[in-house]
């Protein structure tokens, strides 16, 4: 009984010790929140709910952006953040998201300007 | 004489922790993955998975977990949902479509550096007489958009012994049995495990641009990923 015991406790340690060497992470690089867990939830069961706790978890990774190694904001965050403005029709804070995103990095400056373009084409036609 | 008996084992029992700390390696990440090296993305444009496996569902489920483990690695990740959403609103709604594109379009229409195509080969549960288990396996490749050549490749396999009970003892009887209780309400599970599958995936990825060790991480060896047969 007492071996039995004393067997275990040492797998136990033995498991921690193997996890804790191959695993021990220092601070991420940026700091995402619940992003993936609401998006897994708005993809899995897509109502309002799902969807506003998906922005709610957006905002968070954008407001608490510089509690992380990098602290900036997440690629694409703004850019997310921008897509559901566009989707609920306000256009000018969509533009204002597609810059932020573009200003922080460049790589995504071509496909927002892309983005920026198409509402302007389209609010020109809704003007005419 | 006994003194060197307890040598010998001791030796022993310290290769064979040290072996089975990380398992064997057996390249470096730039003898491996040169072309990453060379042509140095800066920016990933992340498809939607190609599903092949049986599960109709895996798609969307494993389409959310891929995003934040690139991005973290330090590479631009452009927002998944949006840029399939964006692909949608251009006509092409097949993933078949989009693995067979010519890649310049990607650079053209998105000014991506690299496509990261995944393949979702496995997705399931098997049962048995004495034993059921979760398979779940992800291949991932990243192509160039300049000039369409396979930058990096992996696949991640990830079995999870889903019978509880009397699993064999040793340390992956232990793992298994501190699992076995997670794997009850099977969706969220499987993503779960499919972000396991991630992370054996992208540890042999080069870092990128926005990571410390961008361009100074070849020399790390890379882990021995093949999937145990069961």
């Amino acid at each position: 009984m007492r071996t039995v015991t004393k067997t275990a406790l040492l797998s136990i340690a033995t498991v921690g010790f193997l996890m804790s060497g191959c695993s021990s992470q220092p601070k991420p690089l940026y700091n995402y929140g619940e992003y993936s867990e609401s998006y897994y939830h708005a993809k899995k069961e897509l109502s309002p709910d799902s969807a506003l706790e998906l922005q709610k978890a957006i905002e968070y990774s954008i407001e608490n952006a510089t509690d992380s190694r990098s602290a900036r904001v997440a690629p694409g965050m703004y850019a997310n953040l921008g897509y559901i403005y566009l989707k609920g029709g306000k256009t000018d804070k969509a533009i204002e998201s597609f810059i932020k995103e573009k200003t922080i990095y460049p790589e995504s400056a071509h496909f927002m300007d892309r983005m920026i373009k198409k509402i302007e084409v389209a609010e020109g036609k809704t003007n005419d | 004489m006994i003194n060197t008996k307890l040598l010998t084992l001791l030796t022993l029992i310290t290769s064979m922790f040290i072996l089975s700390g990380c398992g064997a390696s057996y390249v470096t990440k730039g003898t491996e993955f040169p072309k990453m090296y060379e042509q140095a993305p800066r920016s990933i444009l992340i498809l939607p998975p190609m599903n092949e496996s049986t599960d109709a569902e895996a798609k969307d489920y494993y389409m959310t977990t891929t995003e934040m483990p690139f991005a973290l690695m330090g590479y631009y990740t452009f927002p998944t949902e949006m840029v399939s959403d964006i692909m949608k609103q251009e006509g092409v709604y097949d993933t078949e479509v989009l693995y067979n594109m010519p890649l310049d379009k990607y650079y053209e229409y998105f000014g991506a550096d690299a496509v990261l195509f995944t393949r979702i080969k496995k997705w399931d549960v098997s049962y048995m007489v004495l034993a059921s288990s979760l398979t779940i396996s992800i291949e991932a490749k990243i192509v160039s958009t300049k000039t369409s050549e396979e930058l990096w490749t992996y696949t991640g396999t990830v079995v999870v012994d889903l019978s509880g009970g009397n699993s064999g003892g040793g340390i992956g009887g232990l793992i298994a049995k501190a699992i076995v209780a997670a794997v009850n309400t099977a969706t969220a599970d499987y993503v779960q495990h499919a972000r396991t599958a991630n992370r054996k995936i992208i540890h042999t990825l080069p870092f990128g641009p926005y990571h410390e060790l961008h361009l100074k991480d070849q020399g790390i060896k890379l882990v021995d990923q093949t999937p145990v047969q069961k």
